[in-house]
């Protein structure tokens, strides 16, 4: 494995760590999403609406329940994955900058962040269509996890650039939480009288719900919707990328090698000194 | 290292006025000054943390900064934290990491994580990952802190012996208790460096 890659790995190895270790993101997952999930199925009429799919135009038929689920499912997801990737980058942002001054390359720090982002999106996305299956079947769950998936992709990517730029944990919080409720309410067809107008496409999970409700109830694919997504999720990796690399960045002017090729294996007894000028 | 000219305001309040730093090689170096005096802000300019206003910092050779603030992540082990960073620093092992920590006194706590520890093996740790590098030039921020009389003086014999191998030491500190221990005092006033006498013998 080239050294490039093998910092990658630990990289990776420590971020996983770290979320693993966030009990509170672990307990969210664990009892947040089924209880959303079923929240929207016992709680909600499963009398049958009419809704227009915004992308297509199209006309779809849902339970109102099983329509709130997918709009909860992804609430659930969006907020969990965005409060965790916050969270890590928030509480190791001065660990992070010391370790990217001590030589640790900022490519592979921020690639092992989107690594643990990718897995951690995963875990949660199958996980909230797996409790959404046993109540009902989606026509493509397949396509309803992956929209999950983009999602989530997306709030993480912004948890990371909350992470970076924001002073106080609260902020941090309260504004994944306010983006969350705002982006989703707005979008629900059953609550909103905006959800077929020209400002929800503007929202940052539009093209997450419309791919998840045509998964729910149709047997179209929206990929143009899951472009939508990923365009999306570029902004707010692109935002992280620029704000990690302006927090861990070094303002000495001169050369920095604070690496080195190795370290003697015992105390400095002496040490000859060397010929490098100094000025 | 060389420093020359450093200038650093906050809003309309001057800190540094063109602060100039030679440190010779193989030199105990003492900064100290009121709070407030701008000690740290000069510190996270010579270590690369802040951005002076106006100045030249620069480095030659390996360099360990310990900061102020324990910058370390409650999520990791003590071992996890040496591990990280025999990776930044592209070290082949742990020996010399393991050797700090035996003469700090705190390797029983390796496997421990380190949100669990007390302030003063927070600080052992924070001083061992700008050590464990075996750096030419050390800029230490208040390394003392928290630690009790015998880590203290384990802290200067370390100090001493890192001098005696060629290494230049920069300690900043609000008291001036250790003078005796150094080879040069500087005191921060009103913005500039004003050389003290040198007083180890």
């Amino acid at each position: 494995m080239s050294p490039s890659l093998v910092r990658f790995v630990i990289a990776t190895r420590f971020a996983l760590i770290e979320h693993v270790r966030n009990q509170f993101a672990m307990a969210l997952v664990i009892l947040f999403v089924p209880l959303w999930i079923s929240l929207g199925q016992f709680m909600i009429v499963d009398v049958r609406v009419s809704f227009r799919l915004w992308a297509t135009g199209q006309n779809l038929i849902a339970r109102g329940n099983e329509l709130t689920q997918i709009s909860g499912a992804l609430n659930a997801v969006t907020l969990i994955v965005g409060f965790a990737m916050f969270s890590a980058t928030f509480s190791s942002g001065t660990f992070d900058r010391r370790l990217a001054m001590a030589g640790y390359p900022r490519p592979q720090l921020l690639l092992a962040k989107v690594a643990s982002l990718v897995l951690a999106s995963a875990v949660v996305s199958l996980y909230a269509t797996v409790v959404m299956c046993v109540y009902w079947s989606p026509r493509q769950p397949v396509l309803l996890a992956v929209s999950l998936f983009s999602a989530a992709m997306t709030y993480g990517a912004v948890g990371v650039a909350l992470g970076t730029v924001v002073r106080r944990e609260l902020e941090g919080i309260f504004l994944v939480v306010m983006i969350s409720v705002i982006d989703l309410a707005l979008q629900n067809p059953i609550a909103s009288k905006g959800a077929d107008t020209a400002l929800v496409r503007l929202l940052p999970s539009y093209g997450a719900m419309q791919s998840a409700s045509a998964a729910g109830f149709s047997h179209s694919v929206l990929l143009s919707c899951l472009g939508v997504q990923l365009a999306w999720f570029a902004g707010a990796a692109l935002l992280s990328l620029l704000a990690f690399r302006r927090r861990t960045r070094s303002a000495v002017t001169g050369q920095v090698p604070s690496s080195t090729q190795g370290a003697p294996c015992s105390l400095p007894t002496a040490r000859r000194p060397r010929s490098t000028t100094r000025s | 290292m060389k420093v020359a000219g450093i200038h650093h305001a906050y809003g309309s309040r001057a800190v540094l006025r063109g602060v100039d730093v030679e440190l010779p090689r193989g030199a105990l170096v003492g900064i100290v000054g009121e709070n407030g005096a701008g000690k740290s802000t000069l510190l996270k300019i010579l270590a690369g943390e802040l951005r002076p206003d106006r100045g030249v910092v620069r480095h030659e050779g390996r360099f360990g900064y310990c900061p102020q603030q324990v910058d370390l992540n409650d999520a990791f082990t003590v071992r996890q934290h040496l591990e990280f960073f025999r990776i930044a620093y592209s070290l082949p092992d742990l020996c010399r990491a393991e050797e700090i920590m035996e003469a700090l006194r705190f390797s029983e706590f390796a496997q421990e994580r380190v949100g669990v520890l007390s302030g003063g093996t927070r600080q052992k740790l924070n001083l061992a990952l700008a050590l464990m590098h075996d750096p030419d030039v050390l800029l230490l921020d208040e390394p003392y802190q928290g630690f009790d009389w015998d880590t203290y003086l384990r802290f200067w014999e370390l100090a001493a012996q890192l001098r005696a191998a060629g290494q230049s030491v920069l300690v900043v500190s609000h008291l001036a208790y250790d003078v005796d221990r150094l080879d040069v005092l500087w005191r921060l006033e009103e913005g500039v460096l004003r050389a003290g006498a040198a007083v180890a013998s």
